[in-house]
């Protein structure tokens, strides 16, 4: 295999490139070194990464606090040096070798260094007993090698191309001379509620349980000085309070917009709305423990099925687009549209159930020996899920498939589709880092017990899969992933139903912030201010 | 006297024990788990895992011998989403809801009393009509609509009030706290009001046509002094019993307006609890609320035989 040896920009051009638009201020002081942020966050936040149940209400902050070795560029999401300043991956992918920023201390006063990374890898995330948040993205993992203080080297079980994206994927490194000591560094409480170590251009100066996270600049931060007096994320589960309090220029920025609210936010002069994406899909998944499910054709039947445009309408106000597959058309060259497509169709979609095997019975269902198309299909009170099932079960009647919706609590519904695995079918989403990688939502491995919901097993796709991991050069992924996305329309583990718009709504005062997307705004925490 | 107090305390803690113990089986045994276990992407062996941290493996009979130990030596354990020691959380939440409740309850009963009594006085006029108009709209309108109301109105188009209950700094001014908890306050106080109003009018309505009122007036006391000394004394021990009523409503009260307004109480600690079968901190607030209310009522029993002779609880 070809050595691949990546060169990097100088960090400070990428900076640069983030604050286009204010004309080369980035060097004057142009900015009010007196102004707040206020953001919103809908839970008590915990300050570690790796915390289990550290999700979507600590995120964006840990991506403030805990740099990661790569970060998003947001030009194109592809990784750029964060504490990482380089990258190589060895003749025989199975080691990635990465070159540490020199001079950078920790909010503490303490040096980084490769013991951190070590430590984060070697003494949180692979260790199983800890059961660190999305510990299982890095199973090909062994261990991190330090080689010398400022470089490390991941030794890897089986090869890995999309380590470093994974790498800027909510994967901050942690102190080791902070959480060394600790015999669960996952939960102590003076870190993950008081006052965390941090490298980040900010860090926490106060918290306060259910009501809010006061963030200060650090002044012992490698980059440029910090532009901001503080950040501050309030606590407000309530989504509708949140947009109240943005209209009111109490919050500048919320985050993961409920559709009905964009039209009334866009009439207001001082706030934006971004349209933003995310490698995101929602999908119905149909139980391949069930033998009716088994058959590709009934899988493919049920998605001609499907008006998926409409739904969009209907649930998204338009806010979205049709998904084709797993990977979101964001990704560039590694989306492939060229894949098989499902149009609405009713009548195909009785033609194809009728070559598998299905003709409507005396009762207007399908039925094939004896046994009915009818399914039980639990669905969770989250976002949008309950009106998008209840849809699908529209269309699904429509040509004599029966779907019987059962509206579950969400903890509940999760304890019962995703944990007990019990459910025919079901509506629902996956979000994953912005690579091709998709192996733990789709590997054989995952069925049952992993992110594998439909319990779908594939040697084809597995060896796909591995090709896909192997593949370091830019081409070689693009043809694999091409090749994947494919044989994933074809085979339809999941049916694709569409990649929603990822509405932010900020106030124009905001300056210096990428529009990608959020996570990738929170990683230039240190480029954004507010002008004078 | 003594003897009845001491029998309403053992009372109390055999009600207070068996509520732990519902609590604890009821929501153990319902589905679902706590939410940094039971997510979307927490694969089998991440939520072994977890299970073991939390002491979830051990059965259900022993967790709760556990926490009844724990309980009693007053541990209340540790919140497993949020890693905060539970009476910590209880005794931060609990300031602030007493705050918030307190400010609404005394709110709402000076201008409830002031409201019934004007009612009372003008019995059948306009000025009656409008209060019963004012008590109807509070009793019927919900609070997290008047919230968002009072927020669209007072923060978004006047920009005059924050919408956030309370402010994010801990410098912040007395003033600053004070312009934080006037819409919360309001919105709560006016959901309490109309119970107030209707209690105290109809019983100076009452009192204003007993006799004593009557020989009051006929001996030439003035209308002021009759009001004033005979007739609010005597028709204010119901409207003290409907607060007392009030105040132990009013700790699951404020849920919906702790949520509207970001306040961070009790009862937004309870929901997000019972959301994230957060199992300690939900035994923790259940504990402390079941407290409450035995202690509220033990309190009023006793007001009552101290304020009204002829009630005895010596039998």
């Amino acid at each position: 295999m070809k050595q691949l040896v990546r060169q990097y920009i100088v960090y400070s051009l990428i900076a640069m490139g983030a604050v286009v638009g204010v004309g080369g201020s980035a060097w004057a002081q142009d900015y009010d070194a007196s102004a707040e942020l206020t953001f919103a966050t809908n839970a008590d936040p915990t300050f570690n990464p790796w915390a289990p149940g550290a999700v979507i209400e600590s995120n964006l902050i840990n991506t403030i606090l805990f740099e990661q070795l790569t970060r998003y560029n947001p030009d194109d999401l592809s990784p750029v040096p964060g504490l990482a300043t380089s990258w190589e991956i060895s003749d025989d992918a199975l080691a990635w070798t990465f070159t540490l920023r020199d001079g950078v201390t920790w909010s503490d006063g303490e040096a980084f260094d490769a013991e951190d990374v070590a430590f984060t890898f070697n003494d949180v995330v692979l260790v199983e007993e800890l059961g660190a948040q999305s510990a299982n993205q890095f199973d090909p993992v062994d261990m991190v090698e330090i080689v010398d203080p400022l470089t490390v080297r991941f030794i890897l079980n089986t090869p890995f191309s999309a380590l470093p994206y994974y790498l800027a994927s909510f994967s901050g490194i942690l102190p080791e001379h902070a959480l060394g000591e600790a015999e669960n560094p996952l939960t102590v409480t003076s870190f993950n509620k008081q006052t965390p170590v941090s490298t980040g251009a900010y860090k926490v100066a106060e918290f306060v349980s259910g009501s809010y996270v006061r963030l200060e600049p650090n002044e012992l931060y490698w980059g440029e000085e910090p532009k901001l007096a503080a950040l501050v994320f309030r606590i407000i589960p309530d989504a509708n309070a949140q947009v109240a309090q943005l209209l009111a220029g109490e919050l500048d920025l919320v985050t993961r917009l409920n559709t009905q609210v964009v039209e009334n936010l866009e009439r207001n002069p001082n706030i934006r709305v971004l349209r933003q994406s995310q490698n995101l899909y929602y999908w119905v998944v149909l139980n391949q423990n069930d033998a009716r499910f088994q058959d590709k054709r009934v899988r493919q039947a049920l998605l001609h099925a499907l008006d998926r445009e409409a739904m969009i309408e209907a649930v998204l106000e338009g806010f979205g687009t049709v998904a084709t597959g797993p990977i979101a058309p964001l990704l560039g060259a590694l989306y492939n549209s060229d894949v098989a497509q499902y149009p609405y169709d009713p009548e195909q979609a009785v033609a194809l159930l009728a070559e598998a095997g299905w003709t409507p019975g005396d009762d207007g269902i399908m039925q094939k020996d004896g046994e009915r198309l009818s399914f039980g299909m639990p669905t969770g009170q989250f976002g949008y899920l309950v009106p998008a099932t209840l849809l699908a079960q529209q269309y699904w009647a429509d040509i004599g498939v029966e779907a019987d919706v059962e509206v579950i609590e969400w903890n509940a519904y999760i304890q019962q589709v995703v944990v007990n695995r019990d459910y025919e079918a079901t509506l629902a989403w996956w979000s994953q880092p912005p690579t091709a990688d998709v192996a733990p939502y789709y590997s054989s491995d995952a069925a049952e017990n992993g992110n594998n919901i439909p319990n779908y097993r594939s040697e084809v796709l597995d060896g796909i899969m591995t090709d896909g991991r192997r593949a370091t050069s830019d081409e070689a992924q693009v043809e694999v992933y091409g090749e994947m996305q494919v044989y994933l329309a074809e085979e339809l583990p999941y049916l694709y139903l569409w990649y929603p718009d990822i509405l932010s709504a900020v106030n124009t005062r905001v300056q210096g912030m990428p529009e990608i997307n959020s996570a990738t705004a929170f990683q230039f925490a240190a480029d954004w201010f507010v002008a004078p | 006297m003594t003897t009845y107090i001491f029998r309403r305390v053992l009372q109390g803690l055999v009600v207070v024990w068996l509520v732990s113990v519902l609590t604890f089986f009821l929501i153990n045994l319902a589905p679902g788990g706590p939410s940094s276990l039971v997510d979307m992407n927490t694969t089998a062996s991440q939520r072994e895992a977890r299970l073991r941290q939390y002491g979830l493996d051990k059965p259900v009979m022993i967790r709760y011998r556990d926490w009844l130990v724990g309980t009693v030596q007053g541990d209340l354990g540790t919140s497993i989403n949020g890693g905060l020691e539970v009476s910590q959380l209880l005794r931060e939440r609990l300031g602030r809801t007493l705050v918030l409740g307190l400010s609404a309850l005394v709110l709402a009963a000076v201008l409830g009393v002031l409201l019934g009594v004007a009612a009372a006085l003008n019995a059948n006029r306009v000025l009656d009509h409008v209060v019963s108009l004012i008590s109807t709209l509070g009793m019927s309108i919900p609070n997290f609509w008047l919230g968002i109301l009072l927020i669209i109105i007072f923060s978004v188009t006047l920009g005059s009030l924050p919408a956030t209950g309370m402010p994010s700094s801990r410098n912040a001014s007395w003033l600053t706290w004070i312009r934080h908890l006037i819409l919360p306050v309001s919105v709560l106080a006016f959901s309490l009001l109309p119970n107030v109003v209707r209690i105290t009018r109809a019983s100076f309505l009452e009192v204003l046509s007993s006799d004593y009122i009557r020989t009051a007036s006929a001996k030439g006391l003035r209308r002021q002094l009759v009001l004033t000394k005979h007739a609010m004394k005597n028709a204010l021990v119901p409207v003290i019993a409907i607060l007392g009523l009030i105040s132990a409503v009013l700790l699951s009260g404020s849920v919906v307006i702790e949520n509207v307004f970001g306040y961070a109480g009790l009862g937004r600690l309870a929901v997000d609890a019972a959301r994230g079968r957060d199992y300690p901190v939900i035994m923790g607030v259940t504990l402390l609320a079941g407290t409450v209310v035995v202690i509220v009522n033990l309190l009023t029993d006793v007001l009552y035989a101290v304020i009204d002779p002829r009630i005895r609880h010596d039998h």
